[in-house]
């Protein structure tokens, strides 16, 4: 926990902090707090004092699985919730209240009421990408531990700041990719046991980049507060297709729209891309090249993109028609990796810092004992910067060379203007 | 293949018209355009001075977005006077600073230093996430005043100075109080933390040193400063050892 304390600081800094008013300002509910006997704990729950202090921002979609994982341990005292749409804040503090027996959840429109809070250990962010970057970096500079939602960025800049503002502030920082360790251990375990050998290749089969958002103008609804939802984002009118929370890329989703995500490419890619990657054991690796391969003249097949990494193993997004050469491993029909079938030495496989199968046990773990996770920020950077890189030259049909130190392709300058985004004022990421 | 820039004609007949309610259809054209045109310098030419005149007059907010949106990717400083003419419009000055921070010619630079001097409130700290996303040098005296004025810009000021990490950005830092109240003390903080990385990147390890100390001794007494303690701290220990401050 960021403020290891006795059970009577905590609630006097409560208190302190609810008789200032911050909380007031902006939030839907509060009420005073009250030292209840669920507070002094019991035999399956450890008392407040020993809990994470937990609040949740975005909680539609993913961020609504996110805190149901959290408000279901007894390891975890969730008291805030906040969201730009109030039926979603409604239920999210209703859910929190059903839980804890009491009425006190506190509800914000504002992430920055919520991060205001001192009482707060812990928050996990479920908003759409163009919010992660400013909300981490604003969480570690409160003082707060962070569980982050996949993708954990939007553009390739995002990711050297929020790894800095951990650093800065010595915050637990997760990505949020339930899958890497979970839905995985079909190929991680065989090749760390060293079955295949030495990793030369990864195809992974998932969908492109996101695409421009040209939905028309409707009315803005009451109960969504279009500014915040957009937040540093471009201006653009209301339409429900735009900031839709459902989980498709192909349009009428936010996930779909380029302002606001990396489409299918990064976001079930954050998955496939994650597992691949962890599989090779490439997640101090960042890729060093990116060819692009143009369709074929006759247009019957596809262009594609790969990446290559410094240690020569190579990713290819989407590779039309490619062989299975052995030996080689698979998970289901969207990772293939290819190894040099030389023995190997094998290596145990890294495992959740609590000992149990959940990527939210890990996080409240290392929260407490102030380890980094097995999702540390810095390993989901890494990851999704191939994806990124990839997507980059979807768009500008052709091949990039990446400079690590430098955070900058080699000798252009026009993938380098995508390595960034101008945020919206007031918004700015330092 | 050779882009026939006639092809363009009607997609931007098209975009002048376009708003919320148009059809799109014909910009994917000047998309397909706007990649081509980094093989063909004729053609971005013809393309930047097309999408310029979107810029001016009676197109809409959203075909001026358009056209910034692709300025960002082609644009040069020829593309500077039409989108340094938006930087004080509320509608447009984020899409025209969207293309303006990523254009490296120093023209554009020049052009969000002088709308910092003649905008405001939000736009104001606009153009200084610009600069400092720029890392523009030159910027550093005028950011260096902000920090006395108005706390929200001054903020903004103080971020953009800790993203320079120059040791200019510190000594204009070291005015600053990192104690003021609301985001301003946050802000002055983490900048002159980033600052502290930077020397200590450098392998400067006894400035860095004589920064996180100067912030943990001011930090002593000090309400609600928890977090900056341990930074701080965090920081004196990476200036002995890295590992020690390692999470």
């Amino acid at each position: 926990m960021s403020t290891p304390g006795s059970r009577q600081s905590r609630t006097e800094s409560r208190r302190r902090f609810l008789q200032a008013g911050t909380v007031s300002a902006g939030a839907a509910f509060a009420a005073p707090y009250v030292l209840t006997s669920k507070a002094l704990g019991d035999a399956a729950t450890p008392p407040a004092s020993d809990r994470v202090v937990m609040g949740g921002i975005g909680i539609g979609n993913q961020g609504k699985g996110d805190q149901a994982n959290f408000l279901g341990r007894p390891d975890v005292q969730y008291v805030a919730v906040c969201d730009v749409r109030k039926q979603w804040r409604d239920e999210a503090k209703g859910r929190v209240d059903a839980k804890n027996g009491t009425k006190d959840c506190a509800a914000y429109v504002d992430f920055r009421e919520l991060l205001a809070r001192d009482d707060i250990d812990a928050v996990h962010i479920g908003t759409p990408d163009h919010w992660h970057a400013i909300m981490t970096t604003a969480a570690c500079r409160a003082g707060k531990d962070v569980y982050l939602q996949k993708p954990e960025t939007l553009v390739l800049r995002d990711g050297p700041a929020m790894v800095a503002a951990a650093r800065r502030y010595g915050r637990v920082v997760s990505g949020g990719s339930q899958r890497v360790l979970g839905d995985y251990r079909g190929i991680v375990d065989p090749i760390w046991a060293g079955e295949i050998g030495a990793v030369k290749s990864i195809d992974i089969s998932v969908g492109g980049p996101s695409m421009p958002c040209y939905l028309t103008a409707e009315s803005t609804p009451p109960d969504i507060d279009w500014e915040l939802w957009l937040g540093p984002a471009p201006w653009e009118p209301y339409n429900p297709g735009r900031c839709n929370g459902n989980f498709g890329t192909g349009g009428g989703s936010w996930r779909s729209y380029v302002d606001y995500s990396g489409g299918s490419l990064t976001d079930w890619g954050a998955h496939h891309f994650g597992g691949a990657i962890f599989a090779a054991d490439l997640l101090e690796l960042q890729p060093a090249k990116v060819t692009f391969h143009p369709a074929s003249a006759d247009g019957k097949e596809a262009g594609y993109v790969s990446v290559a990494y410094p240690n020569g193993v190579e990713i290819f997004h989407n590779r039309p028609g490619r062989l299975r050469p052995t030996p080689s491993i698979s998970h289901q029909s969207a990772i293939q990796i290819v190894g040099d079938g030389q023995p190997r030495e094998p290596k145990p496989v890294p495992a959740y810092r609590n000992g149990e199968g959940s990527i939210y046990g890990d996080f409240i773990e290392c929260v407490k004992t102030r380890q980094r996770p097995f999702r540390d920020i810095e390993l989901a950077v890494n990851t999704m910067t191939a994806p990124h890189m990839i997507g980059i030259a979807y768009r500008l049909e052709r091949s990039l060379t990446w400079d690590r130190a430098a955070q900058q392709f080699v000798g252009d300058d026009e993938a380098n203007r995508f390595i960034d985004r101008a945020r919206r004022e007031p918004w700015t990421l330092s | 293949m050779p882009f026939d820039p006639a092809t363009l004609d009607a997609p931007f007949a098209a975009l002048k018209a376009y708003d919320w309610t148009a059809d799109a259809a014909p910009l994917k054209t000047i998309d397909q355009a706007a990649i081509a045109a980094h093989a063909d310098a004729a053609l971005r030419a013809d393309l930047e001075k097309r999408l310029c005149g979107i810029l001016g007059g009676g197109p809409s907010r959203a075909a001026k977005e358009y056209a910034c949106r692709k300025l960002m990717m082609i644009g040069t400083a020829a593309s500077v006077p039409a989108l340094a003419a938006l930087l004080g419009d509320k509608d447009n000055s984020h899409m025209a600073r969207f293309a303006l921070e990523r254009i490296g010619a120093p023209e554009a630079a020049a052009a969000l230093r002088t709308a910092l001097g003649e905008v405001s409130g939000d736009l104001a700290i606009g153009m200084i996430s610009s600069l400092a996303a720029r890392r523009d040098a030159a910027s550093v005296p005028a950011l260096a005043a902000l920090l006395q004025g108005d706390a929200t810009i001054a903020a903004a000021a103080a971020e953009a100075l800790g993203r320079m990490s120059s040791p200019e950005a510190l000594a204009a830092l070291a005015s600053a109080d990192p104690f003021a109240a609301g985001g301003l003390g946050r802000a002055v903080v983490d900048a002159r933390l980033a600052c502290a990385e930077g020397l200590l990147a450098a392998g400067r390890r006894a400035e860095a040193r004589g920064v996180y100390q100067a912030l943990l001794d001011a930090a002593k007494g000090k309400p609600a400063a928890k977090e900056v303690e341990l930074a701080a701290t965090r920081g004196v220990l990476a200036c002995v050892d890295a590992s020690l401050a390692a999470l």
